[in-house]
C-alpha cells in the first residue's frame, strides 16, 4: 500500500491523462451543441497539464510500483517529447475544413488520442518485460483503430487490417522471445535480467540469447518501422487519415526507440564490461549496423519513385528511422544524445510537412505530387513552410534537422575508423533523400500549372500552426544551450528495481 | 515423466504452426486463428518455465495479462475484418490490394 501510494504521486501525468480520457467520452455521449469545442479544449488542456506534470517530475530516479515501471531523466525527456507531439497533432490538425474527417465524431478521436498517449507513456517508461509487453501492445492495439478511423472508407479498413495482421505476428515473436528470456534468467524485470546476463552465461545459452534478442527485436522493429518490418508502413501511411499518418510517423516511433534503448541499455547490457556490452561475446552493434544501413537504404531509394505525398514521406520515415537507429548502433551516450537530438528535430520537420500535405488536400481533395504545380503561386506561406520543413528534413545546415544528423554521425565517427564506412553509408543516403525533397520543392515552385484553380484560402488558425512548427524548425538553434543542457542531463536511466 | 523440454516442444511446435498458418492462409479469420495459436505458444512457455523453471510466479501472471491482450486484439481485427467484408464482400487478404507501389 506504502509502495502504491508512494508511486502514484509519481504518476501524476499518467492519471490526469486517463481522468481527461474519461471526461471526454462521457461528454461525447451528452448531445449538446458546442460538445466537440469542449472535447477539443479539454484535450488540449489535459495534454497541456499532463506535459507540466511531467516537467515538474525534475530529474528523479525510482523505481514505481514494485519495479513495473522507472521513472528517470532519459524516461522524462521521452514523456516530454511524446506528450508534445500528441499535443501539436491535437491542435494543428483541425477538424474544421478537414476534407478527410469531415461528419465523423471528435470525441472518439480525441479519447484515443488520449489512451495511445498514455500508452505511449507507459512504453517509454516500461522496466519490466509484462510492463513492457503490455504497453507496446496497448499503443498498438489503438493505433490500429485510429488507422480504421474512416470507417465506409475501403483504404483505411484495408489499411488496418495490414497494420493488424503485421503487428500481430511482429509483437507475437517478440513475445515467444520474451518469454524464453524470463526461462532463462528466471525473472521479467530488466534489471534482474541485467544482473543474472552479467553473471555469466554459458556458451549454449548464449547462442539462444542471441536468437532471443533477435526475437525481440521483431516487436521493436514493428513499432519503429525498420527493415526487415517495415512493409505496413507505407500502405498504413497511405491509407490512414492524414492527422491520424502524422501522429503514427512521430509518437510511437519515439516511444518505440525509448524502449530499445531501456531494453538494450538496462536489461541486456553488462556493467563493468563497458555500459553497452551486451552479454559478453555478442556482436550486437554489428547486426543493429545492418539493420540501420538497410533501413536507410531501402526507404531512400524506395521514395524516390513515389507520386503519392503520403505514400513519399511514408518511405522517408523509414529511412529516418535508419538515421536515428545510428544513434544505437553507436552504443555511447553520444549515441543516445544524438537520438534524442534527432527525434526532437523530427518532431517539428515531419508533423509541419505533413501539415502541409493535409492542408493542400483540404483545399484541393488531393495528396498527388502531380497536382502541386503552381502552389507557390497560390500559397507562399505554404510553400515556404514545406521548403523550411524539407530543408530540415534534408539536414541542410541552418535547421534542427541538421543537428539531428550532426549528432547522429558525430557519435558514429568518434567510434574510430572500423566505423566509418557506416558514417560514408549515411552520408550517401542522406544525398539520395535529398534528390526527392528537392523533386518536391521544384515541382511546387518551378513548374507551371493550376493556374485555372480557384485562388486558395488558407484559414488563420492553420496560418498560426503553420508559423509555430516552423518556428521549432528554428527557434531551437538559438536556445541550443539549453537544448544541449537538457540532452545531457537526460543521460541517464534507473539501474535498480 | 512430463517434463519442462515436452512443454517446450509443444510451444515451439505450437510457434511454427502459428506462423505457417499465417503465412498460408488466405482468409483473415484464419489468420488470426494463427495468430492466436503465436500467442498460446509463448504462454505456454511463460506458465511452464514458471512450474518447472525459476519457481516464481512472474511467469504465470504475465500469462495473465497476455491472455487479456490476446483478447483485445482479436476483438479489434475482428471488427475491422468485418468492416472490410461490408465494403468488399470478401474476407479474403489477397483481395485487399488498392494500396501498393
Amino acid at each position: 500500500m506504502q509502495e502504491v501510494l508512494r508511486s502514484l504521486n509519481r504518476f501524476w501525468p499518467e492519471v490526469v491523462l486517463t481522468v481527461g480520457l474519461l471526461v471526454v467520452v462521457l461528454v461525447d455521449t451528452i448531445r449538446v451543441r458546442g460538445r466537440d469545442v469542449a472535447n477539443w479544449l479539454l484535450t488540449m488542456a489535459t495534454l497541456a497539464a499532463a506535459f507540466v506534470l511531467t516537467v515538474r517530475l525534475g530529474t528523479q530516479s525510482t523505481g514505481l510500483f514494485e519495479g513495473m515501471l522507472a521513472l528517470d531523466p532519459m524516461g522524462i525527456f521521452f514523456k516530454l517529447l511524446l506528450i508534445g507531439s500528441s499535443l501539436l497533432v491535437v491542435g494543428a490538425f483541425r477538424f474544421e475544413g478537414s476534407r478527410e474527417l469531415r461528419g465523423l465524431g471528435q470525441g472518439e478521436f480525441y479519447a484515443l488520442m488520449l489512451a495511445v498517449t498514455f500508452s505511449n507513456l507507459l512504453l517509454a517508461a516500461a522496466n519490466d518485460l509484462a510492463m513492457l509487453y503490455l504497453a507496446l501492445e496497448m499503443v498498438s492495439i489503438t493505433s490500429y483503430v485510429m488507422v480504421a478511423y474512416l470507417k465506409g472508407d475501403r483504404l483505411s479498413n484495408e489499411a488496418s487490417l495490414k497494420y493488424i495482421l503485421f503487428g500481430a505476428v511482429s509483437t507475437g515473436a517478440m513475445l515467444y522471445g520474451l518469454s524464453l528470456l524470463y526461462g532463462m534468467t528466471g525473472s521479467t524485470s530488466l534489471p534482474v535480467i541485467r544482473q543474472v546476463l552479467a553473471a555469466g552465461l554459458t556458451d549454449a545459452n548464449r547462442l539462444t540469447v542471441y536468437v532471443v534478442a533477435l526475437f525481440v527485436f521483431a516487436g521493436f522493429g514493428f513499432k519503429t518501422a525498420s527493415v526487415p518490418f517495415h512493409f505496413w508502413c507505407p500502405d498504413v501511411y497511405q491509407g490512414a487519415p492524414t492527422p491520424v499518418t502524422a501522429f503514427l510517423s512521430v509518437a510511437p516511433k519515439a516511444a518505440g526507440f525509448a524502449i530499445m534503448l531501456r531494453f538494450f541499455f538496462g536489461g541486456m547490457a553488462v556493467e563493468g564490461t563497458g555500459a553497452w556490452d551486451l552479454a559478453g561475446t555478442i556482436d550486437w552493434p554489428h547486426v543493429l549496423m545492418l539493420v540501420s544501413v538497410l533501413t536507410m537504404t531501402v526507404g531512400n531509394v524506395a521514395a524516390l519513385t513515389q507520386t503519392n505525398m503520403k505514400r513519399l514521406l511514408a518511405y522517408s520515415s523509414i529511412a529516418h528511422a535508419g538515421y536515428i537507429m545510428m544513434g544505437v548502433v553507436a552504443l555511447s551516450e553520444n549515441g543516445a544524445r544524438g537520438m534524442m537530438v534527432y527525434l526532437l528535430a523530427y518532431v517539428f520537420m515531419n508533423l509541419g510537412a505533413f501539415l502541409v500535405v493535409t492542408l493542400v488536400h483540404n483545399q484541393d481533395g488531393t495528396f498527388d505530387l502531380r497536382d502541386y504545380p503552381g502552389l507557390s503561386r497560390r500559397a507562399p506561406l505554404l510553400t515556404v513552410a514545406m521548403a523550411i520543413f524539407l530543408l530540415s528534413l534534408m539536414g541542410i545546415p541552418p535547421l534542427v534537422g541538421f543537428m539531428g544528423k550532426l549528432y547522429v554521425f558525430a557519435a558514429i565517427i568518434e567510434k574510430g575508423s572500423s566505423y566509418w564506412w557506416f558514417a560514408v553509408v549515411g552520408a550517401v543516403n542522406a544525398a539520395i533523400a535529398a534528390f526527392y525533397y528537392a523533386r518536391i520543392l521544384k515541382t511546387m515552385i518551378i513548374d507551371a500549372g493550376n493556374e485555372e484553380k480557384p485562388a486558395f484560402r488558407l484559414p488563420l488558425a492553420d496560418s498560426a500552426w503553420i508559423v509555430l512548427l516552423i518556428l521549432g524548425n528554428v527557434v531551437p538553434l538559438f536556445l541550443w544551450r539549453y537544448v544541449e543542457t537538457l540532452t545531457r542531463a537526460s543521460l541517464s536511466l534507473y539501474a535498480g528495481r | 515423466m512430463i517434463g519442462l523440454p515436452h512443454y517446450l516442444t509443444a510451444s515451439a511446435a505450437l510457434f511454427t504452426l502459428g506462423l505457417l498458418g499465417v503465412l498460408t492462409r488466405r482468409n483473415a479469420v484464419n489468420v488470426l486463428m494463427g495468430i492466436e495459436l503465436i500467442l498460446n505458444s509463448a504462454n505456454l512457455n511463460l506458465v511452464a518455465f514458471s512450474r518447472y523453471g525459476t519457481g516464481n510466479l512472474q511467469g504465470q501472471l504475465f500469462a495473465v495479462f497476455v491472455v487479456v491482450i490476446a483478447a483485445a486484439e482479436v476483438a479489434v481485427a475482428l471488427a475491422i475484418v468485418l468492416t472490410l467484408y461490408r465494403l468488399r464482400r470478401t474476407p479474403n487478404l489477397d483481395e485487399a490490394d488498392f494500396l501498393r507501389g
